[in-house]
């Protein structure tokens, strides 16, 4: 199994997690099978970064966390967005469209 | 939840620890679950999540760190905002940053002294086996009498339980070695004394058995101080000869710096040579301490000295019929008059420290009220429950830091004034140093930390419980911090009740204090100067030729500039020192011993009475013509007179006394009364006696100078060094430091009484303002509405003081029936007061009224600044 290069961008993390939050509460777990679901395999979470970074938007105050039950009855950590993070996330939903769109007026006049 | 489960959620790095791993447990068994799902085998599975997790220890690392960095982020946020809170009430923070100060300060003072006195081990090795055995008596009641020496030779002999076993026996003696003479406290010991404590010499060797035996070389150890003092501190001291009262001794050990002996003040150490002979078959005068036996317990070496005990009683009934022997453990032995007295200190002070925490709790409280918008918006903006209470934690954890602080300074001045305030006459058991060290500063730190979890945990938990929601809408708040209006009401009552007892003790003490030191001694202790001397058996053997020794001293002294009278006396005033003997009356038939009255005798020398400033009142003071072989003469006071001649002319009346002389003594003379043991104790009967005629070894001399008497301390002992270089001279003071020595304990006694009285009512106050602030920030709006409807500032604060008044009175009746009912107590201390003085009582009832109503109008006056409008507004 050969390991996808496109590992991610710092910061785009925070902004992949917060748009999969947005949806609903979920698990650490559940967060890397979403992004990689609907990304079709292409964008892979590193799960070693991804709980110092649940744990860094905690502190934050952007999501919260609190213990609950998969629906494998199984004990997880679930995070949840909150207000602070809904703002934090059109934030950097716009950081990010204006980031793409000066990416690709480069590429198209370079 | 439980309060260990709150107080942990505060440390929270423990369980933080924990979550995460829960966590990413739970993440790796999904994967692998998932893994299995699309058919991969489980071991393949587990493998599989695992890499994908890359190296979960760097991974943990890595998130806890994040974890650890944010809590003590906000925990500086907290103290920050703690910090802020503080400054903007400085008057609060004062208030109770001092309280705690006065709670903290006083138990570390209190505890440096029960630390050094009570707890640390002896400073001997395995202390815990060092036990002190005495002999024991029910007829006398003495469960421990000193020792005689044979039993103490049976005892050593025979008993099976200890490892070794030393006498000691303590006595003053003259040293001199080509320097001038000087008097020092010395320690007789059996060899065995520094083998049984197992110290060892700085210098040179400790006894041995042979320095034991009489005949022997003789052989002397210095302390360390006095090697300093005198030699120099000279290493090549070792062998040199020393003369010990005279007679000359070999120099073959010093002892190290720390070392000493409880109770014994020694500086020069002795063999102590014990031999069965019969001379020593009467008295007993030693002290005994042994090492027990490895294993050996306490009740089993008590069992063997029972034992033990019995054989003597057997080889010599005379002397040991109804006698027995006891064994202590050496510290509980050495401690045992201060113990019970040491701990109900450090009780009171606890006490005083839960008085100061109720108090600060109280204030918090008050003061919690006021911010219940305040946390009830912080609530509202998503602070959790345990976020507020630890934001209300860290205030109170800043106030107890802040009183710890303050409470160390106030400790340090206090154990030093406490130090030097302890009497002279009493002295503590234990010479090691007193000082606030590493393990008190341990005790303080974790006494601040009860301190801060009793009275900042209570009211955060309470203030966090009420219902901010409603807080928030209503603005106010009732009864929901109340809950325990009455135990706070019943707490401050106790607070009131208890300052007035103390005000109560301590205001008799002052007053018997002032009785007392305006008591007339009966001579003028002004411009006089004291010192003791001792002179050496071995040189004035001879009756005749000592009682011309202190003739020729006095002489000298008189003719020394400056000098305007001088006399000697065997017991000086006011050192609680007397010696009583029997007499009877020349002119009747003798009655026996046991019949005959007894009266206080003194010798003393020509001139001591007019040094002193008694006054002759009748007949002549002795002079040249009493000498050692003329007719014995004696003088009597006025109290001796009045008692046994009352009305008749006791000049030229002849007595019988029971004392050294054998024809009987002319009254020549008649003295006025002067107080003798202590000032507190009427004149008694006394006989005095010419030195000249009925010498004594030793003298007190009094010496009246024409102005400072420290002026001609020296030149005074240059004039006894004239009559003989070798005598030495002890204890020169002057008379007016030994009339205040003589007054040290009741000072002591009304000055700690006198504290504690001051500080129980600083806490009374500091309870009443709080009650009262905190009832009126709980009425603010029935005030508010009363204002609106027109009541006038005097209406206010007399509502307001009702309750304090109320709660003052109930306090006053309590403190009174404890004063009555503790008077018992009161009464041996107290000196021509009587313990329901209704002077004392009556100020002191006024006082402690008057100090509430000031703790209780300072809250009372803001009330009538009550803004009906702003008052109302959340109604």
């Amino acid at each position: 199994m050969n390991k996808p290069k496109n590992d991610l961008l710092q910061g785009t993390l925070a902004l992949l997690v917060l748009k999969t939050l947005a949806r609903g509460p979920l698990h650490g777990y559940g967060i890397t099978l979403h992004i990689q679901m609907v990304s079709k395999d292409f964008l892979r979470v590193e799960e070693g970064s991804l709980y110092p970074a649940l744990h860094r938007m905690e502190q934050d105050g952007w999501i919260s966390a609190d213990w609950g039950t998969t629906e494998n009855n199984r004990r997880a950590r679930y995070y949840r967005l909150t207000s602070t993070g809904q703002k934090q996330l059109a934030e950097e939903e716009k950081n990010w469209e204006r980031l793409t769109q000066a990416v690709a007026q480069v590429l198209r006049f370079a | 939840m439980s309060f260990i489960a709150r107080l942990k959620g505060l440390l929270r790095k423990e369980q933080l620890d924990r979550e995460l791993d829960d966590e990413l447990r739970s993440h790796l068994e999904m994967r692998a679950a998932d893994n299995l799902a699309v058919g991969m085998s489980s071991e393949a599975a587990r493998i599989d999540a695992q890499k994908r997790f890359g190296n979960t220890t760097l991974l943990k690392e890595d998130t806890r760190a994040v974890d650890i960095i944010g809590w003590l982020d906000e925990c500086a946020r907290d103290f920050r905002y703690a910090l802020r809170m503080l400054q903007r009430s400085p008057g609060f923070t004062a208030v109770a940053v001092l309280t705690l100060a006065l709670g903290i300060g006083a138990n570390t003072a209190i505890f440096s002294v029960v630390d050094a006195i009570l707890l640390r081990p002896l400073p001997y090795p395995e202390p815990e086996r060092l036990v002190r055995v005495w002999e024991s008596s029910i007829k006398h009641d003495s469960p421990r009498n000193v020792v005689n020496p044979l039993n103490f030779l049976d005892w050593h002999d025979h008993a099976q339980s200890f490892e070794s076993m030393a006498a000691i026996s303590g006595l003053m003696t003259n040293l001199s070695s080509q320097g001038r003479p000087i008097a020092v406290q010395g320690m007789q010991v059996t060899p065995e004394f520094f083998s049984t404590l197992r110290v060892p010499p700085l210098l040179g060797r400790t006894f041995i058995a042979e320095d034991g035996i009489p005949g022997h070389e003789r052989v002397v150890i210095l302390s360390y101080d006095l090697w300093q003092r005198q030699y120099g501190a000279e290493p090549k001291i070792i062998g040199a000869k020393i003369d010990v009262d005279s007679v000359p001794y070999t120099l073959i050990g010093v002892m190290p710096r720390d070392f000493s002996y409880p109770k014994f003040k020694s500086e020069v150490w002795t063999p102590l040579p014990l031999t069965r002979s019969e001379e020593w078959k009467g008295g007993r005068f030693l002290t005994v301490v042994a090492r027990l036996k490895p294993g050996v317990s306490l009740s089993k070496a008590q069992q063997d000295m029972l034992r033990v005990a019995n054989f003597t009683v057997q080889a010599r009934p005379d002397n040991n019929k109804g006698w027995s022997a006891n064994v202590f453990p050496m510290l509980e032995d050495v401690t045992r008059g201060v113990r019970r007295p040491l701990w109900v200190l450090l009780a009171s002070v606890g006490f005083l420290l839960l008085i100061a925490c109720a108090n600060v709790a109280n204030l918090l409280l008050m003061r919690g009220t006021g911010r219940l918008r305040e946390l009830a918006v912080r609530s509202a903006l998503g602070a959790p429950r345990s976020r507020i209470v630890r934001q209300l934690f860290v205030e109170s954890l800043l106030l107890t830091l802040a009183g710890m602080a303050a409470g160390l300074v106030f400790a340090q001045v206090g154990l030093r004034s406490l130090l030097a305030l302890i009497p002279q006459n009493a002295p503590l058991p234990r010479s090691e140093p007193i000082a606030i060290d590493a393990r008190v500063l341990l005790f303080t730190f974790l006494a601040s930390l009860f301190t801060a979890v009793v009275f900042g945990l209570v009211p955060a938990l309470r203030l966090s419980r009420v219902d901010l929601q409603n807080a928030l809408k209503q603005g106010t708040l009732r009864g929901g911090v109340g809950g325990h209006q009455t135990l706070r009401r019943s707490f401050v009552v106790a607070e009131v009740a208890l300052a007035l007892l103390l005000s109560v003790g301590a205001g008799l003490m002052l007053r018997s204090f002032a009785r007392l030191i305006s008591v007339d001694p009966g001579f003028s202790p002004e411009h006089l100067l004291t010192m003791h001397i001792w002179t050496s058996p071995a040189r004035y053997h001879d009756n005749l030729k000592r009682s011309q020794y202190f003739d020729r001293v006095l002489a000298e002294i008189r003719g020394t500039p400056g000098v305007q009278a001088a006399g000697s006396t065997h017991f000086l005033p006011l050192t609680e020192r007397i010696s009583g003997s029997c007499f009877s009356f020349a002119d009747q038939p003798a009655p026996s011993p046991a019949d005959s009255p007894s009266a206080q005798f003194l010798i003393i020398s020509s001139g001591y009475f007019q040094t002193m400033g008694i006054a002759l009142i009748r007949g002549r003071d002795f002079d040249h013509r009493d000498r050692f072989n003329s007719l014995p003469v004696a003088i009597v006071n006025h109290a001796f007179v009045d008692r046994y001649y009352s009305g008749q002319n006791a000049l030229g009346k002849q007595l019988r006394v029971c004392w050294d002389i054998e024809k009987p003594v002319e009254i020549v003379g008649v003295v006025a009364d002067a107080r003798q043991a202590q000032l507190q104790d009427a004149p008694k009967p006394t006989i005095f006696l010419s030195n000249s005629q009925a010498p004594m070894y030793f003298a007190t001399l009094v010496v009246r100078a024409s102005g400072d008497p420290i002026q001609i301390a020296r030149s005074t002992e240059e004039a006894i060094h004239r009559v003989d270089p070798d005598q030495a001279v002890s204890d020169i003071q002057t008379m007016e430091t030994v009339f205040s020595d003589s007054v040290s304990s009741p000072r002591f006694q009304a000055i700690l009484l006198l504290v504690f009285a001051g500080l129980a009512v600083a806490l009374a106050m500091i309870g009443v303002y709080g009650i009262v602030s905190y009832s009126i920030s709980q009425r603010t709006n029935e005030l508010g509405i009363r204002i609106a409807l027109g009541a006038r500032a005097a209406d206010v604060v007399r509502l307001v003081l009702r309750e304090a008044f109320v709660l003052a009175a109930i306090a006053l009746l309590l403190g009174l029936a404890g004063s009555i009912a503790l008077s018992r107590v009161l009464q041996s201390l107290l000196f021509e007061v009587t313990p329901t003085d209704p002077v004392t009582l009556a100020s002191v009832c006024f006082l402690v009224l008057a100090v509430t109503a000031l703790a209780a109008v300072l809250p009372a006056r803001r009330a009538t600044r009550i803004d009906p409008l702003v008052a109302l507004r959340y109604e």
